[in-house]
């Protein structure tokens, strides 16, 4: 059995209880341990680093140094937007010790920061360390006929030298991921365009633009749902769509689920552990895809030249 | 008993205005050495010239002392005035009292003068330990080498050649040509690429002063200006071009089909072939990676039909030399690969290609017969894209600098565009519009005003599929506000970047590159065409991105270089280069390891006199050296010693600070 330290963040323990239900699912049938951090504190999400800049390295400091007497190998987030802070904090630190011991010695009582400890996304842990090979070998319920759209959020693949995963422009680990699980994976432009985040109770104009310009583009790459690794994403496209629906006329009818509900439907769980009622727009109808053929694209129509050159070439 | 003459100049005001110059002059009377101190308006004028050579005659100076200028303007002036009154043009010292007072210390009067008092007291301290110099013969071989037959190439081995020296012409692929050969019309005239250059390429093959190389590489290069050494590889090409008579029975025949890359691999070639019709020599060559001949040792339907028997599988590489005395750099550009453009979808979309594939498209003897279409459905566009600065300006994904021609090859692609499909449009997002140029922003306007391209000030942050048709999401800065266009095809302009191999064969030329991979000119302004290593010289984009008209030029002034260098039988060369006293050298070689201009090599000297054991030390090619002084620095033992730079010299002129 392996262990996982695990920082759940806020989200988890609230807004985006199904995640860390399907996730603490999925993690037992891959033969992991997960092991919460005792006593973990706010990860100071946007609020601090606009704030101070010690009090933002300060909190996932403490963080880290509790996550580091677990003594795993490795840490692994939950939310998209913890996972930035305790990243950038980890190579802030590790990059001037002059600061992280002068933090260290002042606020965090908890003991030495050793930096020793690897942080990584929930998505991450799963494509780097478990593997597709072993994801695929414990489905045994195929997804196959399921169109899905990845989303990737602005976060978890940036900045590129802070992450260092994946692409950060058109990052691929999740598409191969729920392909892994049989899902179709359709390309999808907007995938790490940015939802609009905490503007969602600030501004909510600005998250129903953007959100609703990525589920316009979703909607358009042929899936039948969105598939994310973040609470905030989930919340901005599945919680505002209905009002953008309303404001734009159009209809997107786009379930937004964790990538954990889905593996834990391919793993076999039953849909009463998925806790589908807490979505804002209905999943059911976009699940009823699963086992239907998908057919082939058809072959674009060419012109005469292009298949003459076509012809040429071959 | 040492006679100095020191000279000091008001340049106008420039030296006056902010100099005390007769204070100088006073100042220099005081030394003992110092027989004479003239102040004049203007030194470097004849009547100024001719205070110092009267002075020289009539006092029987040793030598003299000019106060004035930097050297690197008028030393050249003042030697000569040295040498018209019998004087060894060595014995004169420049204090530079202007770049290195006046003009420094324009709010200090007093310090100002009081600095150039030192400067002159210094020069007069070294001028006394100053020797007797001459310059130095070298030899010269009168051939020029030109490396790369693109249109610098061209333009540099045909006026090298027109002024009666040989010139051998290497060029990396079968045929002359280069970049300028796959363009369909050129800015800002929208003369006709091919009816312009292939005259010139014919030009050059029949030349009787040029010795084409074709699908060749210079692979070592030894020697010294005027005296090199080159190796050059020849490539087996299979093809003996002395039968071939150029028929293309075989290109013909040949069942192997490979990407064309003189066509941006849009269409294919045969493993056989000739990169275009118009290719001199128009001979063809086999393509070994592809021929299944030479991969499978089965098929030769080429050697069976072709009547002349010309084909030859076990033709090898062959490496020839040659002895020139100077060489052109003309290696061309590559292009950037956009691929790090993901958020546009670069690799996963067809219809998104770069400028020289719409180039491509749009010539007559193009793929497609000069329409563009997309390439996912062979439709032909109506609106059509294009993005500038794609990885030029871009610190994040590509090069910092600006590759200078993309603003108007995309200008001249609207216009082509419109040329072409009438009822297209075209869509331009840049971030300036760069039109400096003769004839330029006129021809941009032409684009913007006849074409009526729209020209949309901004970057593109994201493209996305819709249909069959890519929405193209940027910024118009003017408005303030975010635009999309829906576009049937988009076309990035992509970077210039130098070729892969430059740094390679920078370091095998023994010339100097930059952290981009453009060879370095010894001068950003005044010595734009010549490098740091003596004889060797640039031309076109190897140096920086540059278009046709300033390609062109700079191979002319490349050729009138050449020209200059072999113009007469000996090159006359300063004498001021290090000498190494071997009896005291170590043999540390450090000086090796320092010298930018591989100018240090190494000998055999017996241990002492009559001794049979031999020790090494360090040697200087007079030829190479260009008295930079390095070497002198890092010598342990004091070898080393630097004509006109000598110990002596140095330290009289500490001494009289």
């Amino acid at each position: 059995m392996n262990k996982l330290t695990y920082f759940p963040g806020c989200s988890a323990h609230s807004t985006s209880e199904e995640y860390d239900h399907t996730l603490k699912l999925v993690m037992r049938t891959l033969d992991v341990q997960m092991e919460e951090i005792p006593d973990w504190n706010c990860c100071g999400a946007t609020s601090a680093h606009v704030m101070t800049e010690n009090l933002a390295l300060a909190l996932p400091m403490r963080n880290l140094v509790l996550a580091e007497r677990l003594e795993n190998k490795t840490m692994a987030i939950a939310c998209a937007s913890c996972y930035s802070r305790m990243k950038s904090t980890k190579k802030h630190l590790d990059e001037n010790p002059e600061l992280a011991r002068k933090i260290n010695s002042t606020v965090i009582d908890e003991g030495e920061y050793k930096g020793t400890i690897d942080v990584k996304s929930m998505l991450q842990y799963c494509y780097e360390e478990i593997g597709l090979e072993t994801i695929k070998s414990k489905v045994v319920k195929s997804l196959s006929g399921l169109k899905v759209a990845c989303y990737y959020g602005c976060l978890l693949t940036r900045p590129k030298d802070v992450t260092h995963f994946d692409s950060p422009e058109y990052p691929m680990s999740m598409d191969r991921l729920m392909e892994a699980l049989g899902a179709k994976a359709m390309d999808f432009d907007y995938k790490t365009e940015c939802c609009g985040a905490s503007f969602s109770i600030s501004n909510t104009e600005v998250v129903e633009s953007l959100s609703g310009k990525i589920l316009e583009v979703a909607k358009e790459s042929g899936a039948h749902l969105i598939v994310v690794a973040c609470p905030l994403c989930q919340s901005n496209l599945d919680m505002r769509q209905p009002d953008i629906e309303r404001h734009t006329g159009k209809k997107f009818d786009l379930p937004v689920m964790y990538f954990t509900q889905l593996m834990a439907l391919a793993f076999g769980y039953p849909e009463v552990e998925l806790k589908f009622p807490k979505h804002i727009v209905p999943v059911e109808a976009a699940l009823k895809h699963i086992g239907e053929v998908i057919p082939e694209p058809e072959k674009v129509k060419r012109t005469k030249k292009a298949v003459e050159a076509e012809s040429e070439v071959e | 008993m040492a006679r100095v003459g020191v000279f000091v100049c008001f340049c106008g005001a420039n030296i006056a205005d902010f100099v005390d110059v007769p204070a100088v002059v006073q100042e220099a009377k005081r030394i003992k050495e110092v027989k004479v101190a003239i102040e004049y308006k203007y030194m470097c004028s004849d009547p100024g010239q001719g205070m110092i050579r009267e002075a020289i005659v009539q006092n029987r100076l040793t030598s003299v002392v000019v106060a004035a200028c930097s050297p690197r303007m008028h030393e050249k002036t003042f030697r000569k005035a040295l040498s018209d009154a019998g004087m060894n043009p060595y014995m004169l010292e420049v204090a530079n009292i202007r770049e290195h007072s006046s003009w420094v210390h324009q709010k200090d009067k007093k310090a100002a003068t009081e600095k150039a008092c030192d400067l002159v007291r210094m020069a007069v301290a070294k001028s006394i330990a100053n020797e007797q110099l001459h310059e130095i013969s070298v030899p010269v071989t009168k051939r020029a080498l030109v490396i790369g037959g693109g249109i610098a190439g061209i333009q540099a081995a045909l006026d090298i050649a027109d002024a009666r020296i040989p010139v051998t012409l290497v060029e990396k692929s079968p045929s002359i040509g280069g970049r300028m050969a796959q363009l369909d019309e050129t800015f800002p005239t929208l003369d006709c690429s091919q009816c312009i250059l292939t005259p010139k390429m014919v030009d050059v093959a029949s030349h009787p002063f040029i010795e084409l190389i074709p699908y060749s590489e210079v692979i070592e290069l030894d020697g010294y200006v005027g005296n090199y050494k080159v190796k050059i590889k020849k490539k087996s090409s299979y093809v003996d071009f002395s039968t071939c008579t150029g028929c293309g029975t075989c290109i013909q025949k040949c069942p192997v089909k490979v990407p064309n890359e003189f066509n941006m691999n849009i269409d294919k070639r045969k493993a056989i072939y000739t990169p275009f019709p118009q290719a001199v020599p128009n001979k063809p060559v086999i393509d070994a990676e592809h021929c299944t001949m030479l991969l499978k040792g089965k098929c030769g339907i080429c050697a069976k039909f072709c009547e002349k028997g010309s084909i030859n599988f076990k033709m090898i590489d062959e490496v020839i030399e040659r002895e020139i005395g100077a060489v052109v750099v003309a290696t061309g550009y590559d292009l950037w690969d956009p691929k790090p453009y993901e958020e546009y979808g670069v690799g996963r979309y067809k219809d998104i290609i770069t400028s020289l594939e719409f180039e491509r498209m749009v010539s007559s003897s193009g793929p497609t017969n000069g329409v563009p279409v997309r390439p996912s459905d062979g439709k032909v566009p109506k609106n059509v894209v294009f993005i500038k600065c794609i990885g030029s300006r871009d610190e994040a994904k590509g090069i910092e600098y600006c590759s200078k021609i993309c603003c108007m090859y995309t200008a001249k692609h609207a216009i082509l565009l419109h040329h072409k499909v009438h009822d297209s449009h075209a869509y331009i997002f840049y971030m300036d519009i760069r039109a400096a140029g003769k004839g330029y922003e006129e021809f941009v306007k032409r684009a913007q005003v006849e074409t009526e391209a729209t020209y949309l000030r901004g970057r593109v942050s994201k493209i996305y599929k819709k249909g069959d048709k890519l929405i193209v999401r940027g910024e118009d800065a003017q408005i303030g506000q975010v635009v999309e266009v829906e576009a049937d095809l988009v076309v990035l302009a992509t970077a210039i970047t130098a070729p892969k191999d430059n740094p390679a064969l920078a370091r095998l030329l023994g010339v100097s590159y930059d952290k981009y991979g453009y060879m370095s000119e010894a001068h950003p302004k005044l010595r734009p065409v010549e490098t740091a290593k003596a004889g060797i010289f640039l031309a076109g984009c190897t140096q920086a991105p540059k278009d046709i008209p300033d390609t062109v030029a700079q191979a002319s002034a490349c050729a009138a270089k050449v020209c200059g260098l072999f113009a007469g039988d000996t090159l006359k060369k300063d004498p001021m280069i290090s000498t190494i006293n071997n009896e005291f050298c170590s043999g540390c070689l450090n000086c090796v390891k320092v010298c930018p201009y591989q100018a240090i090599v190494t000998e055999e000297i017996p241990l002492g006199y009559g001794s049979k054991e031999l020790r090494t030390v360090a040697k200087i090619n007079e030829g190479v050296c260009q008295g930079c002084g390095s070497c002198v620095a890092v010598c342990r033992s004091m070898a080393i010693s630097l004509a006109g730079f000598t110990d002596p010299q140095i330290i009289n002129e500490i001494v009289a600070i």
